[in-house]
């Protein structure tokens, strides 16, 4: 029972950064009907620029941190004006595989900078770990906890208290009726970028400081572990991809420990394929299938 | 010379991969689980030319059918979801299937080396051409028969009422379901053709690589197989062929004085092909033109 809580636990500390990532897609394709897989590299790549300078001239880690963030939102700024922008309204599809082609770009340019295979990731807290009754939690994790519980109240009011929240729900209610309200489409969605790079970065930091390396397979990580958390939540929702956060990282944690480490990614599949199967629109999702089937429609 | 016959090789076995989606395209399916059906059949030949001796036909049909037979299971849970939905559950699968072939040890004694997949270490024996004296243009022609058996079996099925069926689903379901089309049979016949299809370039691939393991079968090579049939139109198969040529061909191997610096250029090129054609390289106009160009066509 002990271990039972305690991988519980476990898992909801470390899905609350799935959460974070799942909430990078759940935007996107809420305000685009779109898929952005290169959302893991955006992330990787910024992180390698931050962990370049580590390496290179032993900055302090706040820089680290900063060039992270910064690196993230300017690359995911880029992914918007090539993949998105520049490909044609009606053409989801087309956007998915362009955005495959620049995860393979980006890819490229951060084991240019850093060629090896794994580089240490420096924490900004050292943080030890301590005991509450028969459980041990780390203190990496509840600053993990911590940020994605900031991250998601900001977003939060930023959706629901601005006037740019307004403008973004309003276009992914209908593009058409946002538009005819001078809502300038263009510019929210590159917004719309830079903000879902910004809470991926915060996200991509939080769990290369608790494993406390980076190696090129982040980028394809975080970009399963995002898009497993959003379906399991329901596409284009919210709350719906925190839960789904929160899940993935407690199956996870008791697949881990009750069958053994080659069974933790597994797991999350097998959920993911179960979960399409028995309730296709995810957890809270059920609502946006019509609607995204008609964004599909032309492909 | 053998580069050479080496790449023809890679662009037959390609573009197998890419019409395996081509057909699902067909249906408006989009399917990133081609890698995991394709694994299926590098592994399931791999394991009966190696482990059971077989010879390579039989092998390469057996191969084919089992990884249909598991886009036929695929087909039916993956029927409840579209769009962008499906296009994440056959990722997941595709997955599923590459972290079982990563977990798969099975190693049996062959004279005095053990022989068979080896989990981590990948699957390295599979000689069954070296084994037999095979020149490398006698596989690359077995290698082109397959190729031109199903190119010819998918022109001859756009012709065909089954062809016009497949179409109509793609365009609209509804449209098609009210006039008496049979959806589910629709779709997973095409799941099923395409896994069959995916196999068959899987088992192929198994044998000219001699080599195979987890690692070739990412989302990389999936997405690369969607990618041929949208870069190279859904108006004729040979769409497909000239995407195939277009991306291995010219950009991989004519870029390869770029160095590490290929990737990049590579996903720009890429990206500025999709959208300076939209409905592909090989569109109908393209096709018009060129038949006009051999004298074939007349006005239209």
């Amino acid at each position: 029972m002990i271990d039972f809580v305690q991988n519980t636990v476990d898992g909801i500390m470390f899905g609350s950064s799935y959460a974070l990532l799942a909430i990078g897609f759940t935007i996107v394709f809420g305000v685009m009907r779109r898929i952005n897989l290169a959302f893991g590299a955006t992330i990787m790549l910024g992180a390698y620029a931050g962990t370049w300078l580590h390496v290179h001239y032993q900055v302090h880690v706040l820089v680290v941190v900063l060039t992270t963030v910064v690196c993230t939102v300017l690359v995911g700024i880029y992914v918007e004006r090539l993949c998105f922008h520049a490909v044609r309204r009606d053409a989801a599809l087309a956007s998915m595989v362009s955005s495959f082609v620049v995860w393979m770009q980006l890819e490229e340019v951060a084991i240019h900078l850093l060629p090896e295979r794994t580089y240490s990731f420096p924490s900004l807290i050292v943080a030890g770990s301590f005991e509450l009754g028969p459980f041990l939690l780390r203190g990496e994790q509840i600053t993990m906890l911590v940020l994605a519980a900031v991250m998601v109240g900001a977003l939060h009011l930023l959706l629901h208290r601005t006037r740019y929240g307004l403008a973004l729900r309003a276009i992914s209610e209908s593009p058409r009726a946002a538009a005819y309200m001078g809502i300038d489409a263009a510019w929210v969605m590159l917004c719309a970028f830079a903000l879902v790079s910004l809470v991926g970065a915060v996200a991509g930091y939080a769990i290369l400081a608790t494993d406390e390396q980076i190696t090129p397979f982040f980028g394809l990580w975080a970009t399963f572990k995002g898009l497993i958390a959003m379906m399991l939540g329901g596409m284009g929702s919210l709350p719906g991809a925190i839960l789904g956060g929160l899940l993935l990282g407690v199956v996870e944690a008791h697949a881990q420990w009750y069958l053994g480490n080659e069974y933790k990614d597994l797991s999350a599949y097998v959920l993911l394929f179960a979960m399409l199967v028995l309730r296709p629109g995810g957890l809270l999702g059920q609502r946006i299938l019509g609607r995204e089937e008609l964004a599909f429609r032309r492909v | 010379m053998s580069y050479y016959l080496g790449l023809v090789q890679l662009i037959g076995i390609h573009t197998l991969l890419g019409l395996s989606a081509y057909v699902l395209m067909l249906t408006g399916q989009l399917s990133l689980g081609q890698a995991g059906f394709f694994a299926i059949g590098a592994y399931s030949a791999g394991i009966l030319t190696v482990i059971f001796e077989l010879p390579i036909l039989p092998a390469l049909l057996a191969a084919a059918a089992i990884a249909s037979f598991f886009a036929f299971l695929v087909g039916f849970p993956a029927l409840r979801v579209k769009g962008l939905m499906l296009v994440v559950a056959t990722i997941a699968f595709s997955e599923f299937v590459r972290l079982f072939f990563f977990n798969l040890s099975w190693r049996v004694p062959r004279g005095d080396i053990e022989v068979g997949p080896d989990s981590t270490n990948g699957f390295r024996e599979i000689r069954f051409f070296v084994a037999n004296g095979w020149s490398a243009w006698e596989i690359t022609a077995f290698v082109w028969i397959f190729v031109i058996l199903v190119m010819a079996a998918l022109w001859w099925t756009d012709r065909s009422r089954a062809g016009a069926v497949l179409r109509a689903v793609g365009e609209d379901e509804l449209a098609a379901q009210s006039v008496g089309i049979n959806l589910t049979a629709v779709k997973v016949t095409a799941m099923t053709a395409g896994g069959f299809i995916a196999g068959i370039g899987g088992a192929l691939y198994a044998h000219t690589a001699t080599y195979v393991d987890h690692l070739t079968f990412t989302v990389l090579l999936a997405t690369f197989a969607i990618a041929y049939p949208i870069l190279g139109g859904l108006s004729s198969v040979f769409g497909t062929l000239v995407a195939v040529i277009f991306i291995q061909g010219v950009l991989v191997e004519g870029l390869r004085f770029l160095g590490d610096w290929r990737n990049i250029v590579f996903g720009l090129l890429i990206i500025a092909a999709m959208n300076l054609k939209p409905s592909g390289l090989f569109d109908a106009r393209t096709a018009q033109v060129l038949k006009r160009a051999v004298g074939l066509g007349g006005k239209d």
